[in-house]
């Protein structure tokens, strides 16, 4: 059957299952999709000058937001959140809003290519057929265990695919990462919900209930684990009956520091030594017998050790011990720390301590996902650290990567880039022609998340158990063709044990085998007796959700087992600690949108470069002024970048945005700014996540100026700007 | 500074009756989490242009709205005030009007907001030098948009060239589609039934659009609060947009 069928015709089709499975038969990956046609035969649905509307998922963190896309005549025009969607419930982050200059990137990889590890992007391009032709044969002549499948935190039905793939030819489960992760120290929390909420998985914290909250590192307004919903929350705590109070622990002042209602500036490394102190406090002011986890601690000792006065810590405890509804939060650089996993259950503990467990304004654990809700977890630095060996042993004699960066997005010192030279071969199936997929020996593109089917599960973030669902939102802007689809027709053409382990068509096909199991599930958003229809209301409803709450309730108790917090050990040698942080704006693959480059960091107000933040009176004393380059070195590399001076750090921390510093990924993103994982050693805390606030580096001054782009005046602003000081 | 006794000076009646407007906001500065969702939302629901590097640092950027916040105190009693979303008021008695000299920027008596009308512009700058709240931008340059990014372009909005000034719009072209879907089914445009870009991006619900000449409207209601302000109140402007400080 020669006929290739469009998307409209397919959309027409869904609802009549023999029709599809007729009408679909012999067709290639990617039939799915709209053959461009001239308007003057316009979809019954198309009337000019009016738009059309399609529910898809976000793909620019791993989420799971739903989006409404607004189309016009065939093109994307505006991004919007699903109103429907229990993650975002029709809002947006600036990141989300920008996916379409993504879409719309002039430095998108338009054809599949024979890259060759080029220097730069390659030209010689080449046809689907010999691309399928390529992964089919690395599949096939590939020992199973000698192939690696690495792939970011999105899409989730993809990474589903190669699991299914990878289990049925007895090849290595797919490893997945994104630099995210390891800001958020998810594997961290992760262990520590397992030690002490009794279940592994990522709590949930119910910010919208609680009356106070202690956040220790965890940006929960920028780019943690879900910022849409945590920033709902955020409102809703607020605007409850009585305002709610937040207080941060953090050494440098983040977005959510600075919303906070006081910034408590710990040294870096203490956060976990801080709560146990406080647990001992409160459990004093409450007038209760202090609990085994925290007799052990001494007060004074913390106090000395973290820099924050016992005076202060009486009155904490005090505020958390008269609160109704009190929550505590760890996260983020407080777990990248040598001590990381010590300071999640204490702060735990806290919550123990409060009772909360299960109650408004307090902890839950997640609701598990609709499906397979076990693979949810990225791997920490440590099981990375374990892959790139693989690839160095000659272990992993073909690499296949998808969704992620790693050169770019792994530490320096992991040595990615090298191992990559000891791998015989590499497939990039890179959107954008960003660094890993530069060193690759082939790139074939997908498309675009917003050109994709799929589904993301939610991690967290929201009390319904929920799969975000993905569709086309536009056809293809260029040649470029699914992953999923790529992998399908390589393993029919391969045959053999290939063929049989993922018997469909095309990735549509897959998804609706996924989605099978949740047709009997009638409490949710919508109901369908088969899986055409099924699957026709999934795309208009942007996915499937449970109408219920399915947040669960913690069990264990921890309090009786003593708990420790050791003093963290710095990875390095230098009078400042340097805490990297992920870009609000950026997140971790911004950096190529050019309107999000130009849109402010909320605390500097910088654009389109990196900086360092010092303290003033530091730069002071080091004779530093606003836009001196700074040499920062650590033990294991060196990156120059412009000074900041930030109030809100502590005079012996530095720190560093992470998002900028590419050295391709298209034009507006590379040789821009510098990335602070060049500066990163290994150092890893007991669950496997490293310890990335956790170094100490000097600074050197370098006597070059490059002045920051910013949009605040610098006149007045600490007697800058109004000739010498 | 003193505020004006509009008595005194009267001219009470004659602003009196311009006080109230049409359509008009809420920010909420005890929401707003400063996470610039409204400044990417508005980029790219009205065609703004991005300048560049070396243009940005110059100040050129051509953002209808930002988030403004200064530095308090020294560490470590530092805080930042409170983020101040920052766009056009519309003001009922806008100081920009009577300065141009070709009437480009002019008030519409239908929907009582300012207009930009940018082929009338000839790039005086006069509108932006007498804003009290700076919150016009200026193409200094014909920016560069390159081919695939041109796709993006909203349809209903016009994208603006060279020695043109421009600003918020209040998402005009959202409020005059709502009125006309409203007209053809024959009702009355509800409140909460569109936002502009900006309100309807805004992740901790900071930012509420709606009339203000309803007094049981949302954003009415959550005007009249008592920690409501207006900005530069004093110049007699008569801002649409209600600032709710942080309590």
């Amino acid at each position: 059957m020669k006929k290739k069928i469009s998307r409209r015709d397919f959309l027409k089709l869904a609802g009549a299952s023999a029709a599809t499975g007729a009408a679909l038969t012999g067709c290639g990956p990617s039939s799915r999709f709209v053959v461009r046609e001239p308007y003057t035969q316009m979809p019954e649905y198309a009337l000019i000058g009016e738009s059309t509307f399609y529910a898809t998922t976000c793909r620019e963190c791993a989420a799971g937001c739903g989006l409404i896309v607004r189309t016009f005549q065939g093109r994307a025009i505006k991004v919007e959140g699903n109103k429907n969607n229990p993650v975002n419930l029709g809002k947006t982050c600036a990141r989300g809003q920008a996916t379409l200059q993504g879409l719309y990137n002039p430095d998108r990889v338009t054809d599949p290519l024979n890259q060759g590890r080029r220097k730069t992007l390659g030209t010689d391009g080449m046809n689907w057929d010999d691309a399928i032709k390529v992964v089919s044969d690395a599949l096939a002549n590939t020992d199973p265990a000698g192939i690696g499948f690495l792939l970011g935190m999105a899409p989730d039905h993809l990474f589903d695919l190669v699991s299914d793939l990878t289990a049925g030819i007895g090849a290595p489960a797919p490893v997945r990462y994104g630099a995210l992760s390891a800001f958020e120290a998810r594997a961290t929390l992760v262990k520590a919900a397992e030690n002490v909420l009794g279940q592994s998985g990522l709590p949930f914290f119910d910010l919208a209930n609680a009356e106070l909250t202690f956040s220790f590192g965890a940006n929960f307004l920028e780019t943690w684990l879900s910022p849409v919903a945590y920033t709902r929350g955020f409102s809703k705590m607020r605007k409850q009956g009585k305002r709610g109070y937040l207080v941060q622990f953090e050494p440098r002042m983040s977005q959510t520091g600075a919303k906070a209602d006081e910034w408590i500036p710990v040294r870096p490394g203490t956060e976990g030594m801080v709560a146990l102190a406080l647990g001992k406090l409160i459990a004093e002011s409450k007038k209760q017998t202090v609990p085994r986890a925290f007799v052990n601690v001494d007060v004074k000792a913390v106090a000395k050790e973290s820099d924050v006065d016992e005076e202060k810590l009486h009155y904490l405890a005090d505020l958390f011990a008269d609160a109704d509804r009190a929550l505590a939060i760890p996260g983020g650089a407080a777990l990248g720390q040598s001590n990381g996993l010590g300071t999640a259950e204490a702060v735990l503990a806290l919550d123990a301590l409060a009772n909360n467990f299960g109650q408004p304004g307090g902890v839950f654990l997640s609701p598990a996902a609709p499906t397979e809700d076990n693979v949810h977890r990225p791997a920490s630095l440590q099981e990375m650290a374990v892959f790139i060996n693989k690839m160095n042993t000659g272990e992993i004699k073909t690499l296949l990567i998808h969704g992620v960066n790693p050169v770019f997005e792994l530490p320096k010192s992991l040595g990615f880039e090298a191992a990559l030279k000891n791998v015989p071969l590499v497939i990039s199936f890179s959107t954008f022609p960003d660094e890993t997929a530069i060193l690759s020996d082939y790139i074939f593109p997908d498309h675009h998340g917003l050109e994709s089917w799929g589904y993301q599960r939610v991690a967290t973030g929201t009390s319904q158990s929920t799969l975000s669902g993905a569709q086309p939102v536009v056809s293809p802007f260029y040649n470029t063709q699914s992953t999923a689809d790529v992998l399908l027709a390589a393993s029919a053409i391969a045959g053999g044990k290939l063929a049989s382990v993922l018997p469909f068509k095309d990735e549509v096909e897959y998804i609706q085998a996924q989605l099978i199991p949740l047709i009997e599930n009638k409490d949710a958003n919508f109901n369908a007796g088969e899986i055409n229809s099924f699957s026709a209301y999934f795309q208009q409803f942007g996915g499937w959700w449970t109408n219920e709450a399915a947040l669960l309730a913690p069990t264990q108790n921890t309090l009786n087992e003593t708990l420790s917090v050791e003093s963290p050990t710095y990875e390095g040698e230098g009078d400042f600690f340097l805490v990297p942080f992920v870009s609000p704006v950026l997140g971790e693959a911004g950096a190529n949108k050019p309107s999000l480059q130009e849109v402010p960091d909320p605390t500097t107000t910088v654009m389109w470069n990196s900086w360092v933040e010092i303290n003033p009176e530091t730069a002071h004393e080091f004779g530093i002024k606003s836009g001196d380059i700074i040499k920062i070195v650590s033990n294991v590399g060196v990156i120059e970048t412009s000074a900041y001076l930030y109030p809100a750090i502590r005079p012996d921390t530095i720190a560093i945005p992470f998002g900028q510093g590419h050295k391709a990924y298209g034009r507006y993103a590379a040789g821009r700014g510098v990335n602070p994982f060049d500066l990163l050693g290994l150092k890893f805390n007991a669950a496997g996540d490293i310890a990335f606030a956790g170094m100490k580096v000097q600074i050197i001054k370098t006597g070059k100026k490059f002045e920051l782009a910013r949009m605040e005046s610098e006149i007045g602003v600490y007697g800058e700007g109004l000739g010498e000081e | 500074m003193k505020p004006i006794d509009l008595n005194i000076i009267g001219a009470k009646g004659a602003i009196a009756e311009e006080a109230e407007g049409k359509w008009g906001m809420a920010i909420d500065e005890d929401l707003c989490t400063g996470c610039q969702a409204c400044v990417a939302a508005c980029a790219m629901e009205n065609n703004i242009s991005f300048v560049g590097e070396e243009d940005a640092a110059y100040g050129r950027t051509m953002h209808w709205i930002r988030i403004e916040r200064f530095w308090e105190g020294e560490y470590p009693d530092v805080r930042t005030t409170s983020f101040q979303p920052m766009l056009c008021q519309q003001c009922g008695h806008a100081p920009c009007e009577p300065v141009c000299p070709v009437f480009a920027t002019v008030h519409s008596q239908a929907d009582e907001l300012n207009l930009q009308v940018y082929n009338r512009c000839v790039g005086t700058r006069y509108c932006g030098n007498n804003c009290p709240y700076q919150v016009r931008a200026f193409n200094w340059r014909d920016y560069e948009r390159p081919e695939p990014l041109n796709n993006q372009l909203n349809p209903d909005v016009t994208v603006r060239q060279r020695g043109v000034m421009e600003k918020c719009t209040f998402c005009i072209q959202r409020i005059h589609q709502a009125e006309d879907t409203a007209k053809s089914e024959g009702r009355e445009l509800q409140d909460g039934e569109f936002d502009p870009a900006c309100a309807q991006a805004c992740p901790a619900d900071a930012i509420v659009f709606g009339r203000v000449d309803d007094p049981d409207s949302k954003v009415s209601q959550l005007s009249r609060q008592k920690r409501g302000v207006k900005h530069l109140e004093d110049l007699a402007t008569l801002p649409r947009i209600t600032y709710l400080k942080e309590s």
